[in-house]
């Protein structure tokens, strides 16, 4: 508006003292046409849409979050730690009633058991190996116990033989008591004259 | 009447296998008429807390009688417990026998003594003390032992046979097979199981 306004008072004023100077002026004039002559697509009012179209009540579908993802702390959730139920699994009861089901089933079954066994069986077998060891042991044990008592017996036996003849005794007794020697002749006597 | 679900065939079998060896599969494979018929296949079937043992064309005719009216069918392997537990009951004998792990076999003077004798928990053992006063009533003592299968871990699963291979009970060995050879003959050798007061009960 500025630019016009300023023409129009100087076109006024020089057309006033010179004549007219109508070049100027067409000028200006042209300009202004040129202007107004563009066309223009008229004006499309925009309307902001309605809650209530149809549109906007569609739904979007919002984005699930996991479990995984939310990163709760897992006291603080509803179930229980442990109990999560596995989704898309098939609700009820899982029939076997197919001979390969069942096969493997007993195969596995059977394998457990069989460990079971076996693993108890070696127990036993170490068990009575420990058994064997430890009576063997005893037995050997008692064998010397006994070897002992019978040399003592014999030596007592021989003692008393050993008191009919002196020679016999003296020799015998020296391997199985050497203190018995020693202490005979010491051993004090009373006599009367 | 259904099919057993998988943990059921598992706690089923793990129990069948205590008593039986390997060749428990014959037992799942076998037919009921050596023919390759499908209807012929032996099946496990449960009703209520019960396991039956019978042929598919058994089970399939079985489905014309409705659940509560439905007694029996077939042969009764046992019963599941409420804690889900499995119970071999005494009817499944003439099953499992021929797949036994272990057997025993008891002269005939410890037959009536095993087959009338309790482990000390039946309520008429004063009763049944004085026509058999000969016995102690111990579960099986090593007197009563004819033979045993070698090589028997303890305290595993046993079938009981009289000396003409009558298949009479199942227990469980109280000693393995070595150190019965050592036992005096007073000494208890194996514990019976599978007294069933409620059988018949629904």
């Amino acid at each position: 508006m500025a630019p016009t306004t300023k023409g129009s008072s100087k076109g006024s004023s020089s057309g006033g003292a010179k004549g007219g100077k109508p070049s100027l002026s067409s000028v200006s004039r042209v300009s202004k046409s040129s202007k107004k002559n563009v066309k223009r697509p008229p004006p499309v009012e925009v309307k902001s849409k309605a809650r209530t179209e149809k549109e906007n009540l569609q739904k979007k579908k919002k984005r699930v979050y996991t479990e995984a993802e939310l990163d709760l702390p897992k006291l603080n959730t509803i179930t229980p730690v442990g109990v999560v139920k596995p989704k898309g699994k098939k609700k009820g009861k899982t029939f076997v009633d197919d001979q390969e089901g069942m096969l493997t089933i007993l195969a596995i079954v059977n394998a457990e058991k069989e460990g079971q066994i076996e693993s108890k069986m070696m127990k036993a077998r170490q068990l009575e190996e420990i058994r064997e060891a430890r009576q063997k042991e005893l037995e050997a044990r008692q064998a010397v116990k006994k070897n002992k008592l019978e040399a003592v017996k014999d030596s007592i036996r021989n003692n008393k033989k050993g008191k009919g003849g002196f020679g016999k005794s003296s020799e015998d007794s020296a391997p199985t008591s050497g203190g018995s020697k020693s202490a005979k002749p010491k051993r004090k006597s009373v006599s009367f004259a | 009447m259904r099919s057993l679900t998988e943990e059921e065939l598992r706690t089923f079998l793990s129990k069948l296998a205590i008593y039986c060896s390997s060749n428990l599969s014959e037992l799942i494979k076998s037919t009921a008429d050596d023919s390759n018929d499908e209807n012929a296949r032996m099946v496990f079937r449960i009703q209520g807390n019960r396991v039956f043992y019978m042929p598919l064309r058994l089970a399939n005719l079985a489905t014309s009688i409705p659940r509560a009216s439905l007694l029996s069918c077939g042969t009764m392997m046992g019963k599941f417990t409420k804690t889900g537990k499995f119970r071999l009951a005494l009817t499944c004998l003439s099953v499992i026998s021929p797949y036994s792990r272990t057997k025993i076999w008891i002269k005939p003077n410890g037959e009536m003594p095993f087959l009338y004798g309790s482990n000390g928990t039946d309520l008429n053992r004063n009763e049944l003390k004085a026509p058999f006063s000969d016995s102690n009533f111990l579960p099986v003592v090593k007197a009563h032992v004819g033979k045993i299968s070698e090589d028997c871990p303890e305290h595993s699963g046993c079938i009981v046979y009289s000396m003409d291979d009558t298949p009479l009970g199942f227990g469980v060995t109280a000693r393995s097979s070595a150190e019965m050879r050592k036992l005096e003959p007073t000494a208890i050798v194996l514990f019976r199981q599978a007294d069933e007061d409620t059988l018949f009960t629904t």
